[in-house]
């Protein structure tokens, strides 16, 4: 491990993301050509199960994150704001009609199947339906309540999605003469729930100080989670990350000189703006605890395999009540010793953003952390006023510094 | 014929009924949504209130950038908490979503979320509406002390089927290039059924007298949107010309458009009928709404649509692309008007519609 570091940087299991989403979205164009089903899917569905059924999963949220942090988004925003969609619509969802609309040619073959489940917002069935009424591809809707209390998870909203995985199965039986072999998709849900101890257990490894884990490399490291759960893939690379992120502890390293502060972020990260994080950890401000990173992480029974599944995608992320949500995130406070939070008010996620400032305010009163609250958009530049939010950010780490 | 003043009066300001509830001791449960049935709360002995936006402004505890409806319902929610023995919240679009989520942090009154599936046409989604109809059905008995059996559903359906079969004799008075009720007056009374007692409504629409249908030269238009509560837009669009001969509103026909069945199993029907109406845009699959919309656009003999969007209202504002293309195949123009606040926006609202009316009239 190079001991030569800059104020701040990335770890290098970290750096090996970028190849690896290259080589996945190869492998789509490589399955299509291979003449095997490519489904778009939301980021929150059972990939696990198209695994097994050999179909490749394709997630335009991804593709959405990638245009924006490569720079290339806005000509697919604009295409997609030409034939009617508002700004005011998710600019995940404004790149892919984008894309679509410029003649879906790239890094995501066409779809054979188009599929959601309802678990972030409504969005997903919106966004979903507009891609099919301009692809006119096969549609499949599901629905994964809000889980409301813990028993959600064992009674008749669990028996619901459980059988809407089933009518998902036969429908991609039926329409691609395919069949689910059981014992595939037990051994691929073993691999995504490796996966998922694997970096739960890095994640964990973020308590110590100096924390041996950023934030740039918890949102890049995130993406095997999101569409490669199930593949031995995945589960070498967070191998690699936790035997990385233990020997850094073990030496003591942090991803920061000088660890001043301990935040937590919430939110999506901003994907063209990436080096904000990098602002804040120059600063001596690490990111020790996000939501989003626990969000993919969940640990499934290959004994019982869809009822996991279900289970999962129903736990996911937004989907469960505000206070389980709350608890989570006052139980990190103690755990990563966190000294302020950062929730970024984003204008394309609705669902996130709205609650904020109830949650803000739990923060602040009762736990006596302090926050900064910031808008901007997770993907379209357009919507991004840096030097103010800069200028809030100094004044933000200038009020921790003197507590 | 003539609306009556207290409907109108009520319509400019539905949270003054609240005191006379008060007055009488009436229980009033505060809904959200055309989702929630009103048949379960009447047959719990309580009375429904939908709460609106109107005399409220957006809420401090939102982002901007949210649904100003939303906001603004959740400020009248916390204003008037005390009038309401609670509330029933359904998750039919992200904001009514998240508002629970606000309001189970800030209210003190029982707070329920009814759960609405979105992919409506699976047979499932009805199996578990039905359970999720069950558990309003224990809130409702568990909170309030009441007891909803057979015979109390049984009459609560048979008021709501009998409300809603009278707001549609009144709507269909237009089919065919008619015009026997200005939509002003349609609107009011359609709101008015959301606030007042069913039974007192019932009479009072029953009462009004209809004139021969006359035929007028104002361009026929469909709205199409979630809600309408601030009539001034309905107003407007007649003021300049123009007569909204049809509307997929949840404020209009989509209230009251299909009646629930007689059963033997009332909560079986009461889930059948809530999830398999028109769906409202927030829900699939979208080729039922459209095929809803071309229905009206064609029983009504529409000349053009518009879209009355609240300001970041993401399934009205997806769906309006499609509602457009879909009707540009049929030569019929559309517009959008986005809008926070539609009586203090009203100016600019006003030239548009205008310059949309004379687009279409030549």
């Amino acid at each position: 491990m190079s001991l030569q570091r800059k104020k701040s940087s990335v770890l290098q299991t970290t750096r090996k993301i970028g190849e690896l989403i290259m080589t996945y979205f190869s492998k789509a164009s490589d399955a299509k050509a291979q003449g095997k089903p490519v489904a778009w899917i939301t980021v929150f569905t059972p990939v696990e199960l198209l695994y097994a059924l050999d179909v490749y999963p394709i997630a335009p949220e991804h593709f959405g994150a990638m245009c924006s942090a490569r720079g290339f988004i806005l000509d697919y925003l604009q295409e997609a704001e030409k034939e009617g969609y508002s700004q005011n619509l998710c600019s995940y969802s404004r790149c892919s009609l984008g894309y679509v609309l410029s003649g879906t040619s790239g890094l995501m073959p066409p779809p054979d199947i188009l599929m959601t489940f309802r678990n972030s917002c409504d969005v997903y069935v919106k966004w979903w339906q507009s891609l099919h009424m301009h692809l006119g591809t096969p549609l499949f809707v599901g629905e994964t309540p809000y889980v409301l209390t813990s028993e959600d998870l064992n009674n008749y909203v669990l028996d619901y999605v459980v059988k809407q995985l089933e009518q998902l199965v036969e429908m991609i039986e039926e329409k691609f003469g395919l069949r689910l072999d059981m014992e595939k998709l037990a051994d691929i849900v073993r691999l995504s729930d490796k996966a998922s101890e694997l970096w739960l257990e890095t994640l964990k490894l973020r308590s110590h100080r100096p924390c041996p884990l950023g934030g740039r490399d918890s949102a890049s490291d995130i993406f095997p989670l999101v569409v490669m759960q199930g593949t031995n893939e995945a589960v070498k690379f967070y191998e690699e990350l936790l035997e990385e992120v233990k020997e850094k502890v073990s030496m003591g390293e942090g991803i920061v000189e000088n660890e001043r502060f301990r935040l937590l972020f919430d939110g999506i990260w901003l994907w063209h703006a990436f080096d904000l994080i990098k602002y804040f950890e120059n600063k001596g401000a690490v990111f020790v605890y996000e939501p989003y990173s626990d969000a993919w992480a969940y640990r499934l029974d290959a004994s019982k395999p869809l009822e996991s599944i279900a289970r999962k995608i129903l736990a996911m992320g937004l989907n469960v009540d505000i206070d389980l949500r709350t608890e989570r995130f006052l139980e990190s406070i103690k755990e990563f010793q966190i000294d302020g939070a950062v929730l970024f008010s984003n204008r394309s996620c609705k669902t996130w953003s709205a609650p904020q400032l109830v949650t803000a305010d739990i923060l602040s009163k009762e736990f006596n952390v302090p926050y900064l609250l910031f808008e901007a958009d997770m993907a379209d530049p357009r919507q991004y006023a840096e030097a103010q939010i800069k200028n809030r950010i100094d004044a933000f780490l200038e009020v921790l510094s003197e507590r | 014929m003539k609306i009556p003043n207290g409907i109108r009066d009520l319509c400019e300001n539905p949270t003054a009924i609240l005191n006379q509830y008060r007055d009488s001791g009436v229980k009033i449960i505060g809904y959200t949504c055309s989702y929630v049935p009103e048949e379960l709360i009447i047959s719990a002995g309580l009375q429904p209130y939908r709460v609106t936006n109107i005399g409220a402004n957006t809420s401090a505890l939102t982002p901007s950038f949210v649904c100003p409806f939303a906001s603004a319902t959740l400020e009248n929610i916390l204003k008037h908490e005390d009038f309401f023995s609670g509330f029933i919240v359904a998750h039919t679009c992200d904001p009514m979503w998240r508002l629970y989520d606000i309001l189970k942090k800030k209210l003190s009154k029982p707070l329920f979320l009814l759960r609405v599936p979105h992919n409506t046409d699976n047979e499932l989604s009805l199996d578990f509406f039905r359970m999720e109809l069950v558990r309003l059905e224990e809130f409702l008995e568990n909170n309030f002390e009441a007891k909803i059996d057979h015979n109390t559903l049984f009459s609560s359906i048979e008021l709501c089927n009998e409300n809603r079969a009278l707001l549609k004799s009144i709507y269909v008075l237009n089919t065919g290039g008619k015009y026997k009720i200005n939509a002003f007056d349609r609107f009011h009374l359609a709101l008015a059924s959301m606030w007042m007692p069913k039974s007192e409504i019932n009479t009072q629409i029953k009462s009004l007298n209809f004139d021969n249908g006359e035929t007028r030269g104002d361009v026929r238009l469909h709205l199409n949107g979630t809600t309408v509560y601030d009539l001034v837009l309905i107003k407007t669009i007649e003021e300049s010309g123009g007569f909204v001969a049809s509307d997929d509103l949840c404020t209009g026909s989509r209230y009251f458009w299909s009646n629930v069945e007689e059963s033997q199993d009332p909560i079986s029907a009461l889930a059948r009928r809530y999830l398999k109406r028109t769906p409202c845009p927030s829900h699939d699959p979208l080729e039922q709404r459209l095929e809803y919309v071309n229905f009206m656009i064609e029983e009504f003999k529409v000349q053009g649509a518009i879209t009355f969007a609240e300001r970041f209202c993401d399934p009205i504002l997806y769906d309006s692309v499609h509602i457009r293309n879909m009707l540009a195949k049929k030569d019929i123009p559309t517009m959008v008007i986005d809008y926070e606040n539609p009586s203090q926006e009203i100016g600019r609202i006003k030239t548009r519609v205008e310059a949309f009316i004379e687009s279409i009239s030549g």
